[in-house]
């Protein structure tokens, strides 16, 4: 099941370009602020950052796929860049539930039927979401991490202490000390993040300020609190997602074709061999481990990246 | 994982020690020796004894009419954190006392009742009520981590009782109020383990991988010291006390404003919230490579000390500085006993 990819995708210095312009659409509760390039009438690929990151994760990504005839949308999820809330008195969830419905929605006000879903770290979240929920509107997933649903019933279960030691931030955030310090130091956090996760990533001050300004966005303190304490069961979720959430909670299998990837190096979710969430995957599934690459892997080895997305269209 | 480890270690360290490391170094006059692999033996026979709301069990050596040390350990350690500076203290004739704190080792709450705090007041109350079990009316006192807070809240709220204040991070009285100020991330990375003990999965963790994570803390806090097997799993069987995990999870969580005291405390809390003044004569020793508390020049925390205090920086020594320098640590005692 696991293939080896080149050692060619090995992580590199990314781009220094920005993706401009943005195109802003509302979509759902959200105005969303988001990128586009390649021909309107190739096939749709969504690609979905994590956190702490944002759409230039995809800096160098975006342009090979362009080149290869796809139609690339990269959106700033909730709370992150100029994406805004329509409504201010909407709840500032981070529940994967609501990432994946603000996926769907983007689709839908694109008028896109199906799309290419990729992404990492809470975007590759959505993209599990949507590729779960709504298979028919998913040509296929590039996920890494594989399975990324949170199965919330069993997050008071104890990891590896080892693997608790890298979620500090997860265990800090749960604590208003915890809201107030990534208030006041987002940028500290995030950098200290970026190095534990990419040990081996020689991103420059240029590439972290770049994405470091989309976490000025007046809602991620909110958003990102919400979503590390709901994880855990530890913040109620938005109503209008209560139904999604309990479809998630069943922890649903995806049967789209996919493409899982890790990092070799990823400092804070472990490479695997894929086994464990092969049931998980109940359609043609491919898993890679990419070596060099650290947990921002489609901004390290965008070519591994670039390639899982392009197989999906053509298969 | 270790890479990442490694480089927080040299952020933390390289934030605390620039500019003030030599200076304080060169206030140690000799410097002690570096860390070394602690001795095999056990302090042992254990003695027992009811003292406030435990049966406290200790170890006790040298004569019983020198002048008394109280030497208190801290977490995730046990009293063998000693094991190289009690023999030192008994060879030049101190009467050397080492309780096993609440929840480690044989100590025991007397009733079932009796709220498994780990709050800062209790443990200091825990060290005055074991001396007046013994009869003891004044001590050097000195410790680490919880044990050097312990002895902090003694020297403060009972000074007539305290010869003399040893501690490794000075001044370790817990401002409560301040326990919601953010720090720097890389400090707060570094108290991983204090955040996650405070969701319910914090305390199954460290209930079901209690060695597991005190090896993570030993390896995270001391990095330069080359402990072995016998040495951890000596220290380590402290910690299956049935009280551990309670008491542990309690004084974490207590110092984040996050659960209360227990009441009989409350009086002795509300002395400790304005952050007293220790009057006793004072040393305080932080280790050049602790990984958790940065060594630091002593001078944040010299308005609290208002009698004589002397600040070292111990070269070579980690967190966990007993018993990684155990003459550095023996020697500081000793300046208090012969004051």
């Amino acid at each position: 099941m696991t293939e080896q990819a080149p050692a060619s995708s090995a992580s590199r210095a990314p781009s220094s370009k920005r993706l401009e312009p943005l195109r802003h659409v509302d979509a759902g509760v959200l105005n969303i602020a988001y990128y586009e390039t390649g021909p309107a009438d190739g096939p749709a690929v969504l690609l979905m950052h994590g956190f702490p990151y944002d759409i230039h994760a995809f800096v160098d990504v975006a342009p090979q796929l362009a080149a290869r005839g796809c139609r690339v949308i990269v959106p700033y999820l909730r709370g992150y860049g100029p994406t805004r809330f329509r409504d201010k008195t909407t709840p500032r969830s981070g529940e994967q539930a609501a990432l994946g419905a603000d996926l769907l929605a983007l689709i839908d006000t694109l008028g896109i039927q199906r799309a290419v879903l990729a992404g990492y770290d809470w975007g590759g979240r959505a993209a599990c979401v949507v590729a779960a929920l709504w298979p028919e509107r998913c040509i296929g997933l590039v996920s890494l991490n594989s399975y990324n649903i949170q199965d919330i019933a069993k997050a008071m279960v104890p990891a590896r202490p080892d693997r608790e030691v890298p979620l500090w931030y997860q265990y800090y955030f749960q604590l208003e000390r915890g809201r107030a310090g990534l208030a006041a130091n987002r940028r500290a956090i995030t950098k200290l993040l970026w190095q534990q996760w990419s040990p081996g990533w020689p991103f420059d001050d240029a590439c972290f300020e770049r994405t470091a300004a989309a976490h000025d966005n007046p809602d991620y303190v909110d958003v990102v609190i919400h979503s590390y304490r709901h994880r855990f069961g530890l913040a109620e979720g938005d109503p209008q997602y209560a139904e999604l959430q309990r479809k998630l909670a069943a922890q649903p299998p995806i049967t789209v074709p996919t493409i899982t990837l890790d990092g070799e190096e990823d400092g804070v979710a472990l490479p695997t061999d894929g086994r464990a969430s092969a049931p998980k995957f109940s359609g043609h599934r491919v898993h890679r481990i990419i070596p060099r690459a650290g947990h921002n892997l489609p901004q390290e080895a965008p070519e591994a990246f670039a390639a899982a997305v392009l197989e999906l269209i053509k298969a | 994982m270790a890479d990442s480890v490694d480089r927080r270690r040299r952020l933390i360290l390289g934030a605390a020690l620039s500019g003030v490391a030599t200076k304080a170094f060169a206030q140690a006059g000799s410097s002690p020796p570096p860390a070394r692999a602690p001795s095999s033996m056990r302090l042992e026979p254990l003695r027992y004894v009811d003292a406030g709301v435990l049966n406290i069990a200790y170890y006790e050596a040298g004569s019983v009419h020198g002048p008394v040390a109280i030497l208190l350990h801290g977490f995730p350690y046990d009293i063998h954190s000693y094991v190289d500076v009690a023999p030192q203290l008994a060879a030049q004739g101190c009467r050397v006392i080492i309780p096993y704190l609440r929840g480690f080792g044989a100590t025991r709450f007397r009733d079932p009742a009796t709220l498994r705090s780990g709050e800062q007041a209790a443990i200091g109350a825990d060290v005055i009520a074991l001396m007046d079990a013994l009869g003891v009316k004044r001590a050097v006192l000195a410790g680490h981590n919880w044990g050097g807070r312990a002895a902090c809240v003694a020297a403060a709220l009972w000074p007539d009782r305290c010869a003399g204040l040893v501690t490794v991070n000075s001044y370790l009285i817990q401002d409560l109020a301040r326990a919601t100020a953010p720090i720097g991330p890389q400090y707060e990375a570094a108290l991983w383990y204090e955040f996650y003990f405070q969701i319910e999965r914090g305390r199954a963790g460290l209930a079901a991988s209690r060695r597991e994570i005190a090896r993570i803390l030993w390896e995270q806090w001391s990095p330069d010291w080359d402990f072995d097997d016998a040495t951890f799993e000596r220290a380590a069987r402290a910690h299956d006390n049935p009280d551990y995990v309670d008491v542990v999870i309690h004084s974490y969580r207590h110092r984040f404003g996050l659960a209360a005291g227990d009441d009989r405390y409350a009086g002795l809390q509300r002395r400790l919230t304005p952050l007293p003044p220790i009057a006793v004569p004072a040393v305080t020793l932080d280790g050049d490579a602790d990984g958790v508390l940065p060594a630091s020049d002593g001078r944040a925390s010299a308005a609290k000390f208002t009698g004589r205090r002397v600040h070292r920086v111990v070269p070579g020594a980690g967190h966990h500085l007993p018993q990684e320098a155990p003459e550095a640590f023996a020697a500081a005692v000793m300046e208090l006993v012969k004051a």
